[in-house]
């Protein structure tokens, strides 16, 4: 874009020296602030105490309860009350945590398989923070059981169902040009559907995300950014002149991608969401979970249903739209972490509507000088219902 | 005490239910270990092998300038003399100040106190003595000494009832009346708003001896029951004998065999609306707020509400460690327990 500059400006010295006197001059108020305090008063007459609890980790006879400091100052964990018991805590590495800092709270106490605890972790400045196990159960260990059993949940709710998916491609190869454009327009309308479920997952993860690190800034960051990166690589694609069929794979494997962190986030809050007990993961959540995703693989293919993919292609589409299920599982399920979460969810959200964006156009281009025809239109509606009605069958 | 869980949700339980046996076995068999054991000196942190017993360490007595332990035997008979007309004169100095106090290890509580200590003296006197305490307010906030038993208005210690209702901060108001009728009462500030003012730490017990004293006993004690709401949301965090949480359990109160005991007990806790005392492994004679000297009922366990307060007397048979606590058992594992260590 920039063979032609009419006029070179060269970096010289005095220009790097402008560039920084602004920075000189800030440094020097920062310093003088803080050796004066700049004549301000301000300090906070009471201390605002904030502390983040992470997670509980129950064993036996020992509760665990990891707490991060997201308060301006350092505190000091004083006492712990379960159940109306004053209990005996052991904090490490120190009941006193610096900004930012985490520590782990251990109370031996013998807790009972299935009953719920109210923990009160009382600070120094006897400020409450309040923890509730509504039904308590050994904590799953990572080890080889849990660790299979997570990738079991990944397989059934990510791989399987993208995979019976995929399946449909010798039958749906048949169709007329008209069946294929409403194909991808209710694939459109999939994506619409999961890219509003992941934001609106990312915004609730994001009341959970400590203050200090902007849950609501990490959604923008991770979702504008995605999507713009991911367009600047399709836009390099387009000039790169390949043939419609190589864009169009390229265009599935994108898809591939955005379900992909669609399903890593899916996979992280399954997770978590069994470790603490909020879902049972009974037969019929799985079957709900194999119904609504199967259409996620519908969705991958209708871009490339009019080629010829290789199976190794569809195999390998196949494993990047479900297997980080798998994935979102064992992170979930050891190490959960909301900041975390609410990242990977931003990404999916841009991932999947920048992928609309494309599929948009590849619309628009198979059906070129037409106003939006009731095939788009009805595509689009029947994606979105698809996800809801099978929603029902989760939610 | 606080609301406890809002909902427990046994929908989810539905596919879990198998494995909770074996929990329940745990526990039992863990409280069948502590039985085999019973002569375990003071329980105090954690017990790694026998399970888990509720309570805290010590906190810094010194730098709260009290210790429960000395509260328990201290009577003030304040300073003595002799009026014209020969009846006794005791006059005793309370002044009002505030103060961090050490509640539970890492916890200060910004008490209110009369003298520097929750409670505050104990005031001990003879029916017909004439009382004179001067109570000096070296606090932020006004401030009263409101005692039960009779006396006349204007030393009522209650707002709009003259000087003596609201002591303004730097000011002094001297409180004067003879003192009757015998038994145990209290004594608390009355100033607006109330709950906050009591909760706070102004409190104390006021003993009346009747003419020729009570019957004479080997131990006398003083246990004045409250609690403290350190997070300020009207209701209490923590509860105690004489201030400190879990104290007498840390620090057990030695008496003997065949040795009578005679408790002094005051239920001063705000926001709850009962306390208790139960005995273990004893009855006791009991005499509610002690205007009799013939007891009221033979018993273990009594029940006060706020201000109510009563005379307890036992004999241990047995040496070995005897539990007190209240028998409201939230109360007793968020401190108000104790133990007597019963020797030969």
């Amino acid at each position: 874009m920039t063979q032609k500059t009419t006029e070179t400006t060269r970096f010289t010295f005095r220009t790097l020296a402008l560039l920084l006197i602004p920075i000189i001059l800030l440094a020097g108020v920062i310093s003088l602030f803080l050796s004066t305090g700049g004549g301000l008063n301000l300090e906070s007459p009471v201390p605002v105490e904030a502390l983040t609890i992470e997670r509980y980790i129950l064993k036996d006879e020992l509760i665990e309860i990891y707490v991060q400091n997201t308060s301006l100052q350092e505190i000091t964990i004083a006492q712990a009350i379960i159940n109306s018991a004053v209990c005996p805590i052991e904090v490490t590495p120190d009941a006193t945590i610096p900004r930012l800092g985490r520590a782990v709270v251990r109370i031996n106490y013998p807790w009972n398989y299935g009953e719920a605890y109210a923990i009160t972790l009382f600070t120094s400045n006897a400020i409450p923070f309040n923890l509730e196990i509504p039904v308590a159960f050994a904590t799953s260990e990572p080890n080889s059981q849990s660790f299979w059993s997570f990738a079991l949940i990944g397989l059934y709710v990510g791989v399987i169902p993208v995979f019976l998916g995929i399946f449909w491609f010798p039958a749906l190869r048949t169709l007329g040009k008209q069946w294929m454009t409403f194909l991808m327009a209710v694939t459109a309308g999939l994506l619409v559907f999961l890219g509003l479920d992941t934001i609106a997952e990312a915004l609730e993860q994001a009341a959970s995300v400590p203050g200090a690190f902007q849950g609501i800034g990490i959604i923008g960051i991770g979702a504008v950014a995605t999507f713009l990166l991911l367009d600047a690589i399709s836009k390099r694609q387009t000039e790169s002149g390949r043939d419609e069929a190589a864009k169009r794979l390229s265009l599935a494997f994108m898809i591939a991608i955005g379900i992909g962190i669609h399903n890593l986030g899916e996979g992280l809050a399954i997770g978590a969401a069994y470790n603490i007990g909020e879902i049972s993961l009974g037969t019929f959540l799985v079957v709900g979970f194999i119904i609504q995703n199967i259409t996620e693989g519908l969705g991958i293919i209708a871009p490339v249903l009019r080629d010829r993919p290789t199976l190794r292609d569809l195999a390998l589409m196949g494993l990047i739209g479900g297997a980080p299920a798998i994935f979102g599982a064992w992170i979930g399920g050891f190490a959960p972490s909301p900041t975390l979460a609410v990242l990977f969810l931003a990404i999916g959200a841009g991932a999947i509507f920048q992928v609309v964006y494309e599929i948009a156009k590849m619309i628009q281009k198979d059906t070129v000088r037409k106003p939006m025809s009731m095939t788009v239109f009805s595509g689009l509606l029947t994606g979105m219902l698809l996800l809801w009605v099978t929603g029902l069958l989760i939610k | 005490m606080k609301n406890q869980l809002s909902r427990r949700d046994f929908l989810k339980l539905g596919a879990l239910g198998v494995v909770g046996t074996s929990g329940v076995t745990a526990l039992a068999q863990t409280a069948g270990k502590n039985q085999t054991r019973p002569f375990t000196p003071p329980m105090q942190g954690m017990d790694h092998g026998g399970g888990v017993i509720p309570g805290t360490g010590n906190v810094d007595h010194e730098k709260n300038g009290f210790n429960p332990g000395d509260i328990l035997t201290d009577f003030d008979f304040g300073k003595v003399s002799t009026l014209p007309d020969g009846r006794t004169l005791r006059e005793y100095e309370i002044t009002v100040i505030n103060k961090n106090i050490e509640i539970v290890p890492g916890i200060e509580y910004p008490a209110w106190t009369y003298n520097g200590r929750i409670p505050g003296p104990t005031i001990r006197c003879t029916e017909g003595d004439l009382i004179r305490i001067t109570m000096i307010n070296g606090s932020n906030h006004p401030h009263s000494l409101h005692f039960h038993g009779f006396h006349p208005g204007a030393m009522d210690g209650v707002p709009g009832t003259g000087p003596g209702g609201t002591v303004e901060p730097g000011d002094s108001f001297t409180y004067e009346f003879e003192a009757e009728p015998f038994g145990l009462h209290l004594y608390h500030c009355h100033v607006f708003p109330l709950a906050r003012h009591i909760a706070k730490g102004l409190y104390g017990a006021f003993i009346i001896d009747p003419k020729g004293g009570r019957p004479p006993v080997d131990r006398e004690m003083i246990m004045v029951m409250s609690g403290f709401d350190v997070d300020f949301d009207d209701a209490n965090d923590f509860y105690a004998v004489n201030a400190i949480p879990f104290y007498y359990q840390n620090n057990p109160i030695k008496i003997r065999v065949g040795e009578s005991v005679r408790i002094f007990l005051v239920n001063i806790l705000e926001f709850d609306l009962l306390n208790s005392f139960h005995l273990h492994a004893n009855f006791f004679q009991y005499y509610p707020t002690g205007t009799s000297l013939t007891p009221a009922e033979f018993t273990d366990t009594i029940i006060q509400g706020q201000a109510q307060r009563g005379i307890l007397e036992f004999t241990y048979k047995f040496p070995g460690m005897y539990m007190f606590h209240a028998h409201v058992t939230e109360f007793a594992e968020l401190g108000w327990n104790g133990m007597f260590e019963v020797t030969e």
